[in-house]
């Protein structure tokens, strides 16, 4: 932590501190700079491009298949929205048919996905409150969805449930396993509703996090903040509406209303029975026949894009094809567009709230790192 | 065992370095630590973000070329005798990101961990399993216990 003291003309002592990009309050790389009068945050930079590895520069010239594989390596946490998306860039552009089997599948592995990023979020956001013992609690719910996604993917965190045409094989959801995620629904949403009661009825908890890093509506959406983040200040959007894999299903679009840490911590709470709703109906209602449609042939495209939401907001892929290899790709992930969003809620408040509001926004820098070209018009 | 070797054992300190990765690894080391199913606080490991207090260091990620010069720092700043575990994929051979292409180098990417800094144990998969990182902590605690 570094401190430069100056004197301004108020005879107010400004100071600045600066963390990162290895940090103790922050997992994954990133630069925060606070400029702080009198214990008060104001000014907030948040620098990335640490973890930068050129992911898109790696996919150029890929043949389709292994750039979809790969664009999964793009996050830990949202990975299954990556190739869910990249692969539906690929089906736009040659137009492929899906077999509704598959698409079912593919909801209920996106909103296990979700589940379990809520609940992250929870935990991360209970830890950096200092309350590790719920941070325990919801690491346990989080357990449960874990071993639901290692019984369908085979793997805890890349799962690649996605393929073009549909999805893999050993993704195939028979009785047994239909059974077992009916259960494990019961199971979440018990502990989570038993948790969200403990949570609320907290008079402490609510008072630290009652009308702290405060988003007003007009400047969420003057940032483009996305998903969560804008949902919690009254923005009713939400791209699952608009997609085609959701028809099917009936389901609530959560808003809250205060856009602080309360608004943005309920969001997520009320968030989870919704996802559970959507995968008790796709089980309920899960079609027959074949999961994967193998009859097309590669052609090549001009740059067709995507967007699809994800549980932290709007996930855009692009890309054309030419013999069958990835030409021009280009990923934004929710979190750059949150980035003004987490720097405008840390404003005005106490240094010690500063993370908490820059946590609030949900921020995953490890997707964010990408090329960034900025043109001057 | 000597008097400095029972407490040491009593109290191995975990020191998480995020170098590049996707972020898989590092929420599966935090989960084995912190969740109360794998619970490695009940083995006496303990998490900590400081390296002056910390025994282990655990590396995940291909090390990007920002991130060399802080890793160097950090395992300068961990106090002897320690122990380096390079966890995942990435760590051990850099991962997709640095063999995709085959023989091209490329540029971002400094690692493997191996290049920068000495590593005592590796932990493979993508990601690690929670009980992979338990072992790896295991294995690698005769280098804390028997050092002198």
């Amino acid at each position: 932590m570094n401190e430069n003291n100056k004197i301004t003309e108020k005879n107010v002592i400004e100071t600045e501190v600066t963390m990162g990009p290895v940090h103790s309050a922050a997992i994954e790389p990133y630069r925060v700079r606070l400029f702080v009068e009198d214990e008060m945050v104001k000014d907030a930079e948040i620098t990335v491009g640490v973890n930068h590895r050129g992911i898109e520069r790696i996919m150029e010239g890929l043949p389709v298949e292994k750039a979809n594989s790969l664009t999964e390596k793009i996050c830990g946490i949202c990975s299954n929205s990556h190739i869910w998306n990249s692969v539906l860039v690929a089906e736009k552009a040659i137009g492929i048919d899906v077999p509704e089997r598959a698409q079912y599948i593919r909801v209920i592995m996106e909103e296990l996905e979700r589940l379990h990023s809520h609940l992250l979020y929870l935990a991360h956001g209970n830890e950096v409150l200092g309350h590790e013992t719920f941070a325990m609690r919801i690491f346990y719910i989080r357990e449960t969805v874990m071993e639901l996604l290692r019984m369908i993917g085979g793997n805890r965190v890349q799962y690649g449930a996605s393929i073009i045409g549909g999805v893999r094989p050993r993704c195939e959801l028979d009785a047994m396993r239909i059974q077992k995620i009916s259960e494990g629904m019961d199971i979440i949403e018990e502990k989570v509703l038993d948790f969200a009661d403990r949570f609320v009825s907290d008079p402490m908890i609510m008072s630290r996090i009652t009308g702290v890093g405060v988003l007003t509506r007009k400047q969420a959406i003057k940032l483009a903040a996305t998903g969560p983040t804008l949902r919690s200040t009254g923005v009713e959007t939400d791209l699952r509406t608009e997609m085609e894999a959701y028809e099917p299903f009936e389901f609530n679009v959560i808003t809250q209303d205060d856009g602080d840490v309360k608004s943005n911590l309920l969001m997520r709470v009320l968030e989870i029975p919704e996802a559970i709703n959507i995968i008790r109906q796709a089980i309920k209602n899960l079609p027959e026949g074949k999961i994967t449609n193998r009859s097309w042939d590669m052609q090549d495209a001009p740059i067709t894009k995507s967007y699809i939401e994800v549980p932290r907001g709007k996930l855009y892929h692009s890309y054309a094809l030419e013999d069958g290899r990835v030409r021009n790709s280009i990923v934004r992930t929710p979190s750059i567009t949150n980035i003004g969003a987490m720097q405008y809620a840390a404003v005005g408040h106490h240094i010690s709230d500063a993370q908490l509001a820059i946590v609030q926004c949900d921020p995953c820098f490890t997707c964010t790192d990408r090329a960034i070209q900025i043109i001057k018009i | 065992m000597s008097l400095k070797s029972y407490s040491r054992a009593r109290a191995v300190h975990v020191m998480l370095v995020y170098t590049g990765g996707c972020n898989g690894c590092d929420i599966e080391i935090v989960n084995c630590i912190l969740s109360p199913k794998y619970d490695a606080e009940q083995y006496k490991v303990f998490l900590t973000w400081n390296p002056r207090e910390a025994d282990v260091l655990v590396v995940t990620g291909p090390v990007t070329k920002h991130n060399e010069k802080p890793l160097r720092e950090i395992y300068d700043a961990i106090p002897e005798p320690k122990a380096v575990i390079a966890a995942g994929a990435c760590a051990l051979m850099g991962g997709v990101y640095k063999n995709i292409h085959g023989d091209i180098p490329s540029e971002e990417i400094m690692g493997p961990v191996d290049n920068i800094i000495p590593v005592d144990a590796k932990v493979p998969g993508c990601a690690v399993r929670p009980e992979d990182v338990l072992s790896g902590v295991v294995s690698a605690l005769p280098l804390l216990l028997d050092a002198k």
